[in-house]
């Protein structure tokens, strides 16, 4: 026990349970438990590090610092790219809020964890249901390390060593992608896009793949809020190559566009924070969907937990556990399919409250409004001479023609700040010149999409 | 009296009927019938979600909550996880609208709050280590190892030594660390340990060459114990021209008490789920932080979060021509960072060093009640103090009475308390990883401990007894080998299944 000692909630134990457990080890100090550590690596001194506050004033003095924000709430938010504003109803926190479920560690004694498992399931299902494929594991930690992971997962599966993908991938995601994919020295390619109508060049996409090429990946919608076409096209030959079909989809989209599952594909990925995973937190937790059609073979090159059905030993009951363990870190080490241990279980949980609060109808009913606001808005910023970078199908997504110079990012910024809009996303392709990445999510009003072309027209004048 | 809730509870699926509705969206006027999706993109069949009352959905999830164990029921001793109790003020802090309405790419003027907060952070964790260079955009422990490994081999490369492709490992380390070596495509070289269960120095030796990038351990090992040698392992590491890798898996047995970058450590990784008290949900969300020396800075992952002093502000810094790039969608588990904020708020740094300090107390007396026990022993040596957690093996009792050391985990269970970490690590026999962390009081402490002696004496007498438990939880003792013989892994393949005549449960 140091000198000074004071007993703080954090602490199970008072001083007289100290002295207690001290007298029962034959110790006279909690010192002697480090005596076996050489003097010359213990640390001394003083660390600068905050006096401890009360729980009250630890309350205020994190409110002080967070009230310089300004969040997506205080103004009109159009931004994506792969994250959004969404709303959590009441019932949802309540649920995240029950410590069973929050204060649970991963269900590795699954007869005492039924509740962890069974819901991780549902989720596993319910993503199932949305891409049109019959596996999903429980989490990865978000969409761009998903992109990583499936392209490890393809060149694991085809024993082949290059990844290609789309120029039309979000510039966040292509970083990662390019990070995870080191290691296993896959080389990677990019298959360009139409620069008139933001699709993937399929021809190119066609004479790229050949029998050393392990996945294509393609968003869709992708990044530049372009529905692709030809993709059952693509997939054909991609097949008739060996070539593994991965497609980055975003999740809200599928209530309107055909599930990848169902135009072929061989892996969906994704972010499940606009589905329902959680607030945006200012960019995680998030949570990775990562979706496969079932193969005996290939399924055991999935990344990360999967919870299955199975049964007790005794009474032959329905029960969930953690299946397929020998793909994974603690049981493999160096032959896992992934070093991922912790996920995002919580925030699948979440996920899958929020899409059984919704429903079929409440999920088509999100998307309808999303991809109505931006085809409102692009019809109404037309009506002022504001256009589209692509004239392509879009879903709620669309790059905003402004060509600010760099000089005036800046203000243009601060001229929207005070009519409070986040404009979106600025996009250049030459660093000179900025178009914006406008999304729509469904807690905008008319009103709001009216003030957001406003703001555009006096912008312009 | 323990006894879990059971509900035979069906999926959301089998509870649903059509046209139910659990919650009403906001929805605007414009005219739905303007959808117009060319056909060959449209969705035609819409996904088989369930359709239920919004009482309903409550009512299944209160009945699932009821069937987990959590660290608010009750003893949660899981050696290496570090249950701790997690804090509500901290999930309070969490649930604030200014954390989350943050979109990740809003302009940096409007997001000044909580990049203070994580800059603080990134200080506060950087002194901790001794390592002052910080990154958090890991979103959990593997995820620091792997960007933290990454470092280690991108200096090599840097420096021309591109044959540096091994890491060291002991046979004890946690599964995760060979798994992130090889992610970062390089070769795991393990190493024996001694009887006493620390490094053999000898085998470190005969293990270091001009292809040794590094060196990767966690200090206290998975044993528990202090690799008291960590300075000698220093040295013959770097004269050989490898770097120090500190899996902070651990760290929580020696906050403020000792530092990795004193101990000859270049870089490491902090579990927030660990160290900092935040939630472990029932597999995830966690956090990580990578702190690193001078030495691996260059190649910390982009953006940094900086701050320019003379401005009084808060910064994305993305010029960082040597970087390895990006290990996270956005800045990592920002929400979970908050948390961790808030912990070392509420403690300061003396009441860190003694979390640190109570949690190494109630370890060594959990561990020295448990050895007097029959049948248990003390892994490895029982000479050592322990540091935040210990190994018993049951090996004894497994020869004596054909009971195991999972066996006597499903009895304890049936006790309404949790099981150790069972079977890890992998260099001690039918092993028992007990770790009751600085919360667990004296008292609960010694009920656990009569709790399983209690069992114990019972396995004694029926072996079938133990081979049964648990008892009293929402389902009995699970046939793991069902699932991967049938892999039924979503309901549609349940579905399936059932309509082709199989048996499903």
């Amino acid at each position: 026990m140091t000198e000074e000692f004071k007993e703080h909630p954090y602490l199970g134990n008072s001083q007289q349970d100290v002295d207690e457990m001290l007298q029962y080890l034959d110790l006279k100090s909690i010192e002697e438990l480090y005596s076996d550590i050489p003097d010359e690596i213990r640390f001394k001194g003083e660390l600068d590090l905050p006096h401890y506050k009360s729980e009250y004033e630890l309350l205020e003095a994190i409110k002080a610092k967070m009230s310089k924000n300004i969040t997506t709430r205080e103004v009109r938010s159009f931004m994506g790219g792969g994250v959004l504003d969404i709303y959590i109803p009441a019932l949802q926190d309540e649920v995240l809020r029950r410590t069973e479920f929050y204060s649970a560690y991963t269900p590795y004694q699954p007869e005492t964890s039924q509740g962890t498992t069974q819901a991780l399931f549902e989720y596993q299902s319910m993503i199932c249901e949305l891409v049109g494929m019959n596996v999903a594991n429980c989490s990865l930690y978000d969409w761009a390390t998903a992109v990583g992971e499936a392209a490890l997962m393809a060149s694991r599966i085809t024993k082949r060593y290059k990844f290609i993908y789309t120029a039309a991938t979000a510039p966040n995601r292509e970083a990662v992608l390019k990070n995870y994919v080191v290691g296993a020295n896959l080389e990677l390619e990019e298959i360009p896009y139409d620069p008139t109508t933001g699709k993937m060049n399929i021809a190119e996409a066609k004479t790229k793949m050949d029998d050393t090429v392990a996945g294509i990946y393609i968003e869709n919608p992708n990044f530049l809020g372009v529905i692709e076409d030809g993709l059952e096209e693509i997939i054909a030959d991609a097949h008739e190559k060996g070539v593994k079909v991965v497609i980055g989809a975003d999740m809200n989209s599928l209530a309107l566009l055909k599930p990848p599952g169902e135009y072929g594909a061989d892996i969906c990925i994704g972010e499940g924070q606009t589905i329902g995973g959680g607030p945006l937190n200012f960019g995680g937790p998030l949570l990775g969907i990562i979706a496969m059609q079932f193969d005996r073979r290939e399924t055991r090159q999935m990344p990360g937990r999967i919870v299955g059905v199975t049964i007790t030993a005794n009474e032959g009951e329905r029960a969930f556990a953690n299946t397929l363990e020998t793909r994974e870190q603690h049981i493999k080490r160096e032959r896992a399919t992934s070093n991922i241990c912790t996920n995002e279980g919580l925030v699948a949980l979440s996920c899958a409250v929020h899409l059984a609060l919704l429903g079929p109808e409440g999920y088509k009913d999100t998307a309808e409004t999303m991809y109505l606001s931006a085809h409102y808005l692009v019809k109404e910023l037309e009506k002022i001479g504001v256009k589209r970078v692509f004239n392509s199908e879009f879903f709620n997504t669309f790059i905003l023609d402004l060509k600010i110079p760099k000089s005036k990012k800046q203000e243009f910024i601060d001229f929207m700040l005070e009519r409070k809009i986040f404009p979106g996303i600025p996009y250049s392709n030459d660093g000179e010149n900025y178009d914006y990445i406008v999304t729509t999510s469904y807690l905008l009003c008319e009103e709001d999409l009216n003030d957001y072309v406003k703001a555009i027209g006096e912008w312009r004048s | 009296m323990y006894r879990q809730a059971k509900y035979d509870e069906p999926l959301l699926f089998e509870l649903s009927k059509k046209g139910r509705r659990a919650h009403l969206p906001p929805r605007c006027d414009f005219a739905r019938d303007d959808i117009n999706i060319p056909e060959n993109m449209r969705r035609t069949v819409p996904p088989e979600l369930p359709e239920l009352h919004e009482g309903e959905v409550m009512r299944h999830y209160v009945h699932l909550s009821h069937q987990n164990y959590c660290i608010d029921t009750g003893t949660y001793p899981l050696g290496s996880c570090t249950m701790k109790y997690n804090p509500k003020i901290n999930e309070t802090v969490a649930r604030m609208e200014k954390i989350m309405y943050l979109h990740p790419n809003q302009p940096v003027e409007s997001v000044q709050g909580i990049l203070e907060i994580l800059y603080e952070l990134q200080v506060a964790l950087g002194e901790l280590a001794g390592l002052k260079h910080t990154t958090l955009q890991t979103p959990a422990g593997a995820s620091g190892e792997y960007c933290g490994l990454a470092l280690i081999k991108a200096y090599h490369d840097d420096h021309g030594d591109t044959q540096r492709d091994e890491i060291i490992a002991p046979d004890s380390s946690h599964g995760t660390n060979p798994a992130s070596t090889v992610m970062n495509g390089m070769k795991l070289i393990e190493i024996k340990s001694n009887e006493d269960g620390r490094v053999n120095m000898e085998a470190l030796k005969a293990a270091v060459s001009d292809k040794t990038a590094g060196l990767m351990l966690t200090n206290p090992n998975t044993l528990g114990v202090f690799e008291k040698d960590i300075i000698e392992m220093s040295k013959i590491v770097k004269e050989a021209g490898g770097l120090l890798y500190y899996d902070g898996a651990n760290f929580n047995a020696i906050v403020g008490k000792i530092r990795p970058g004193d101990m000859g450590y270049d870089v490491l990784h902090f579990n927030f789920h660990k160290t900092f008290s935040t939630p472990h949900g029932g597999g995830g969300p966690g956090a990580a932080a990578v702190c690193c020396n001078d030495l691996l800075e260059p190649y910390l992952p982009v953006p940094t979060i900086d701050y320019d002093k003379d401005k009084d502000f808060y910064f994305y810094n993305y010029d960082r021509p040597k970087s390895i790039g990006k290990v996270h969608g956005y800045f990592g588990n920002s929400a979970i960072a908050l948390r961790a904020y808030a912990y070392i708020a509420a403690l300061g740094f003396q009441g860190l060093k003694d979390t640190a300090e109570h949690a190494v107390l109630t370890a060594n007396y959990a561990i020295r009640k448990l050895e007097k026990l029959d049948g248990f022993r003390l892994s490895h040596t029982s000479e050592i103090p322990r540091k935040h957690e210990g190994v018993l093996e049951a090996t004894p009792f497994l020869r004596n009475y054909d009971v195991s050391g999972m066996d006597i985990a499903k009895m304890i269970i049936s006790r309404g308390l949790h099981a150790p970490t069972v079977y890890f690590p992998l260099i001690a026999h039918e092993a028992w990883m007990v770790e009751p962390t600085e919360n667990e009081n004296k008292d609960r402490i010694d009920q656990y401990v009569q709790a399983v002696s209690e069992e114990m004496e019972k396995a004694k007498v029926d072996p079938e007894y133990a081979h049964d438990a648990p008892k009293w939880t929402s389902v009995g003792r699970i046939d793991s080998a069902w699932s991967v013989r049938n892999l039924v892994l979503s309901y549609k393949i349940y579905k399936e299944k059932k309509e082709k005549g199989e048996f499903v449960p």
